[in-house]
């Protein structure tokens, strides 16, 4: 188990130096720099001083080596367009945005999606079926994108029921500002739907020919006892797998929710930060969420272990 | 009681006893003779090839070039002359989309093939090679799928610029992982099956036995494995050049010019609903057609 934590480890300190040095360097391949814009208007000697202040008269090696070497330190640097901007700040401001709409996605989507692969699968072969599956392809054919635009346009646009672009700040930032939530909520919320209720139903569908349940079946158990305590429990592992990847996946996933809605979130700064190459808050971005990510795939590991007791602890052989 | 008695041989030939009744049927007979039984996938293949031909032939049969624009007729809404109207230049939007569509569906395949070239190749070595060769070559994929794929889109898409080869690259370079460890572990398994060994004992050349064994055997997972990459590539592009990062105008896709209709949404929404609809019905037929393959090519959900 130590030697399996410690292999982790050092893989996730090389993903992130490998993250960070590609980053480093696909960014400085892009012609120009991410002053010129401000500093070309400038006089000489302020572009130099300007130059000197963001470190960029310095040679391409030695930025990165003092990049890194501050990275380290947990120290991302100054955005080089917002003066004063960081990636802490950044993270402050943005993070609770981008979670809060992540979550209220992955609760409702989560939650009826699960439903309706249950109803799915119980029901199996029935009209309720037929149009579970029918309502899940649907689903997953139509972007997040055009639900975004087309729910944008019929309940913003002519119903005028929900505020068309915004989110609540302030004291509202986790509890309030409801209205603002909705579309871009629903908007995320489909694919999960989807997904769950096929992932739910495949499952079932699998366990329920599986002997065990026979068996309970010529007990005598009823059958809602038999769903509830065979079928459920055994048919929720890959439910509980997939799940901390839905985590991850939502926080890059909003970024088309969040340019379509103009929500301030953590994705709609990133795109943004890329198209003026603004290196460290791009370079803060991408080693933290991969940062998030690689913990989550982490967690996903352990977890197999956790819910199902027949895989051997990663690392162990049986 | 039975006794031997009650039994009488009511005569037959070797021969006979030998017949084969019913014709034999490869794989491949039986997988396309369950496709045509599933009504929903032989909809979405009609639909697909419809799409298809429509994509080649669709910006001619109006006599609308799609780059000419006719400021005088902007913006207009579906009519005789214009099937789906003109958009902010006045150009035959029928036109675009089929152009468009083309573009979507040529970065979806295109990538799809990479995806599924390079992904067999490298599952291929790593089986083939074992040993430390596949520890690194594994090590290697694991790196690439732990890191979050649209940031890395995003990233060389910024890099190489707004183009067709680009998105190519973008869209394919951590796709082929999990081709490659499918059909690393594959092989793995086929190497140990016993008609291998069989065809080894026998003699079998090794391109044999690829051609015979190892190829048939993984064609309906590659299959499979495309039809769920196409939707998923559709979809990418689409969003990319939606956000801005993608292709971007002129060049056209479904994408670009779902992101010109957004401009337009509040007046003009038929210039937005036209590709949105395009888009769905790619997608949608691809998805089915891929649910109907793998009922017909999965030999686990046989019965």
């Amino acid at each position: 188990m130590a030697k399996y934590l410690i292999r982790r480890f050092c893989e996730l300190v090389l993903t992130i130096f490998l993250i960070a040095s590609a980053t480093f360097f696909l960014l400085e391949a892009v012609p120009g720099d991410p002053l010129s814009e401000r500093a070309d208007k400038l006089p000489v000697q302020s572009r130099e001083i300007l130059y000197k202040r963001y470190g960029l008269d310095k040679p391409m090696m030695e930025r990165y080596v003092l990049t890194m070497t501050r990275m380290c330190k947990g120290d991302f640097g100054e955005s080089f367009v917002y003066a004063g901007q960081t990636v802490g700040g950044l993270i402050h401001d943005r993070l609770p945005v981008s979670a809060r709409l992540g979550l209220q996605q992955m609760i409702l989507g989560v939650t009826v999606g699960l439903l309706l692969g249950i109803v799915a699968a119980t029901k199996r072969g029935t009209a309720i079926d037929y149009m579970v599956v029918g309502l899940s392809v649907l689903l997953i054919s139509i972007p997040h994108l055009i639900f975004g635009l087309m729910l944008q346009k019929i309940f913003a646009g002519t119903l005028r029921w929900f505020p068309t672009i915004g989110w609540p700040a302030g004291k509202d930032l986790w509890l309030g500002g409801w209205e603002y939530t909705v579309l871009p909520t629903l908007t995320g919320c489909f694919s999960y739907i989807a997904s769950y209720a096929r992932l739910l139903k495949t499952s079932m569908l699998d366990v329920v020919n599986q002997d065990y349940v026979l068996t309970a079946e010529s007990k005598g158990l009823s059958k809602g006892a038999i769903i509830r305590k065979h079928i459920l429990r055994n048919s929720f592992i890959p439910v509980m797998t997939q799940l901390p990847m839905s985590v991850g996946m939502c926080i890059t996933g909003s970024f088309f929710i969040e340019s379509i809605y103009s929500i301030p979130g953590i994705g709609q700064y990133y795109v943004t930060a890329v198209n003026n190459q603004d290196l460290s808050i791009v370079l803060g971005e991408t080693v933290l969420l991969s940062l998030l990510y690689i913990i989550i795939l982490f967690i996903t590991d352990i977890l197999y272990v956790v819910v199902d007791p027949r895989i051997a602890m990663p690392g162990q052989e049986h | 009681m039975l006794t031997p008695d009650k039994f009488k041989i009511v005569g037959y030939t070797q021969e006979e006893a030998n017949k084969i009744d019913r014709p034999t049927i490869s794989y491949w007979q039986d997988a396309w003779r369950r496709l045509k039984k599933n009504p929903v996938a032989m909809v979405s293949l009609v639909v697909l090839c419809f799409l298809v031909i429509m994509v080649i032939i669709g910006p001619h049969i109006r006599g609308y070039d799609y780059i000419t624009m006719n400021v005088a007729e902007k913006n207009q809404g579906s009519s005789a002359k214009y099937w789906f109207g003109t958009d902010y230049l006045g150009r035959d939007l029928f036109s675009r989309i089929w152009v468009g569509a083309r573009a979507s569906i040529l970065i979806a395949l295109v990538a799809t093939a990479l995806k599924l070239i390079v992904g067999t190749l490298y599952g291929a070595a790593m089986a083939h090679f074992g040993g430390w060769v596949d520890d690194i070559l594994m090590r290697i994929i694991e790196v690439l799928n732990s890191l979050p794929n649209l940031l890395i889109t995003i990233l060389i898409m910024m890099v190489l610029g707004n183009n067709m080869f680009a998105l190519l690259v973008a869209l394919s370079i951590t796709a082929w992982c999990s081709t490659a460890r499918q059909v690393r572990g594959m092989i793995k398994q086929l190497k140990e099956t016993e008609y291998v060994y069989a065809a080894e004992v026998l003699g079998a050349k090794p391109l044999h036995i690829i051609i015979k064994h190892y190829v048939p055997n993984m064609l309906s997972i590659l299959i499979l494995n495309a039809s769920t990459a196409i939707p998923q590539f559709i979809f990418t592009e689409a969003g990319l050049s939606f956000l801005g990062i993608g292709l971007t105008a002129p060049e056209i896709s479904l994408g670009v010019l779902i992101s010109q209709g957004q401009k337009t949404l509040d007046f003009y929404p038929s210039q937005l609903v036209y590709p949105c609809v395009v888009l769905c019905v790619i997608v949608m037929a691809f998805n089915l057609l891929g649910d109907g393959l793998r009922d017909a090519l999965d030999p686990r959900l046989r019965q």
